[in-house]
């Protein structure tokens, strides 16, 4: 399977050998995971660093302020599975569904709401926990990779992608009309700052948030 | 603060380290297994090893996660999916503009991805705290809205019309698994997600023994989650 030879004796060609390996893998993916899950104590704890869009760490906050986990739990561990059956058959595990929603959020609500609160409150070992868990979902991957036949469908990924991509779009035109029902300043600054933000390439969910604070907190109501 | 910025440093050396040398190996995948994203492929191929399109690209995303991150501390997906990749592969190419001994090799990418990681967490981390409380209360107000109309109903749409236009195996498997994990789970997203994977190999290549193999988990998996979530519990008290 995996057939990347050796090119040259000094230490980076040897580093480059190891790290195309299939054995690295786990590797790369704990050290991956320990950042996904310290960023989410970083989350709980600061308040700020989870790796995650606006609307899948909003799911956590359900959690953390009412008491109920399940829609960020059976949302992101869904997802975890999805993509790690996926992973070994197309190549490339997708870290935004499998890593930064499965185990920064699912994995943490599942935690927290059987009452573990460790992992998530300790830096330490909230580092530890992810590489454990990236740890066993690499070699889960690498372990289906040597059993499942090659050549499986890579199609559906390309669907998901679309749906992926649509997903960041609706995100815009929500903030607009959320603005809009906070306030009049709100309102205007998130369609004019999403008019400006789209005038220069740049993301529409961006200006749109930005000029909705800028404005709302200059004319208090 | 100082708490803020040692942690941040930590976790994107780490995550910048693994994100660079997955992003890496993904030009060697299928042969090798990598992780990261098609479109984060696509992406880079499209710079065209260009370091100064790879950093302009990153930057774009950069603003964003820095807006997301001021008004929610979300840092978004991008973080891993974009800036980190692409600025690890701009900051190697400005040296050497060959993309086989830079982009592609996860030995020079894992140092690289590790710098930019613990540069662009840290300040990410850091410019949310240097934003006042009142303006943060304000986004949070009008973001919490939109990210509840986002999980529900739009996502499951937008996935949902993604499995039906996709051919009628992957929109029927779509639509039966969709609406079981709406029920199951809270969130019907999962549930097209896993139709659409298995829609798709069956339209690809039959019921095959894996095609077979993939339906069983995914069979336990709605079962098992079903069980812990007092699902069964609910359909007896229909009766």
């Amino acid at each position: 399977m995996d057939t990347v030879k050796v090119q040259g004796n000094s230490w980076e060609d040897k580093l480059r050998y190891i790290l195309l390996q299939a054995y690295s893998f786990p590797i790369l993916v704990g050290l991956a995971c320990a950042a996904i899950f310290a960023g989410t104590h970083m989350y709980v704890t600061h308040n700020v660093g989870a790796f995650n869009e606006i609307f899948v760490v909003r799911m956590l906050d359900e959690g953390l302020s009412g008491g109920d986990y399940a829609a960020a739990a059976g949302f992101a561990a869904g997802f975890l599975i999805a993509r790690v059956l996926e992973g070994p058959l197309v190549g490339v595990l997708d870290i935004g569904g499998a890593l930064m929603t499965g185990v920064g959020i699912g994995i943490p609500a599942m935690m927290l709401a059987s009452g573990i609160t460790l992992p998530i409150d300790n830096f330490i070992v909230s580092l530890i926990t992810g590489a454990g868990i990236g740890l066993i979902i690499g070699a889960v991957i690498i372990i289906i990779r040597k059993f499942m036949p090659q050549g499986m469908s890579s199609a559906g990924t390309n669907i998901m992608m679309g749906a992926g991509n649509a997903t960041g779009q609706y995100l815009g035109p929500l903030i607009i009309i959320s603005a809009i029902s906070f306030s009049i300043p709100a309102g205007v600054g998130a369609f004019v700052g999403a008019a400006i933000f789209y005038k220069f390439d740049k993301p529409v969910a961006g200006g749109a948030i930005l000029g909705a604070m800028v404005l709302a907190s200059f004319f208090a109501v | 603060m100082l708490a803020i910025i040692i942690k941040s440093i930590i976790i994107g050396v780490l995550g910048g380290a693994a994100v660079a040398a997955g992003a890496a190996r993904m030009f060697h995948a299928p042969k090798v297994q990598s992780m990261g994203a098609f479109r984060t492929l696509g992406e880079l191929n499209a710079c065209k090893g260009d370091p100064v399109t790879h950093i302009s690209f990153g930057l774009g995303f950069l603003f964003n996660a820095a807006a997301s991150v001021v008004a929610a501390g979300a840092l978004t997906q991008d973080v891993f999916h974009r800036v980190i990749p692409n600025w690890a592969a701009g900051a190697l190419l400005f040296r050497n503009k060959n993309v086989e001994e830079t982009l592609h090799d996860p030995a020079k990418m894992i140092f690289a991805g590790a710098i930019v990681g613990a540069v662009v967490v840290t300040f990410l981390n850091t410019v949310a705290s240097v934003i006042p409380e009142s303006m943060s209360f304000i986004a949070q107000q009008i973001l919490g809205p939109a990210a509840n109309l986002m999980i529900n109903p739009v996502m499951p749409i937008i996935f949902w019309l993604a499995a039906l236009d996709a051919g009628k195996t992957t929109g029927i498997w779509g639509t039966i698994l969709g609406g079981l994990a709406h029920m199951i789970m809270g969130n019907a997203v999962p549930g097209i997600v896993l139709g659409i994977l298995i829609g798709q190999s069956i339209e690809e290549y039959g019921y095959t023994r894996s095609t077979q193999v993939m339906i069983t988990i995914v069979t336990i998996l709605f079962i098992t989650i079903a069980y812990f979530r007092g699902f069964f519990e609910k359909v007896l008290e229909l009766f």
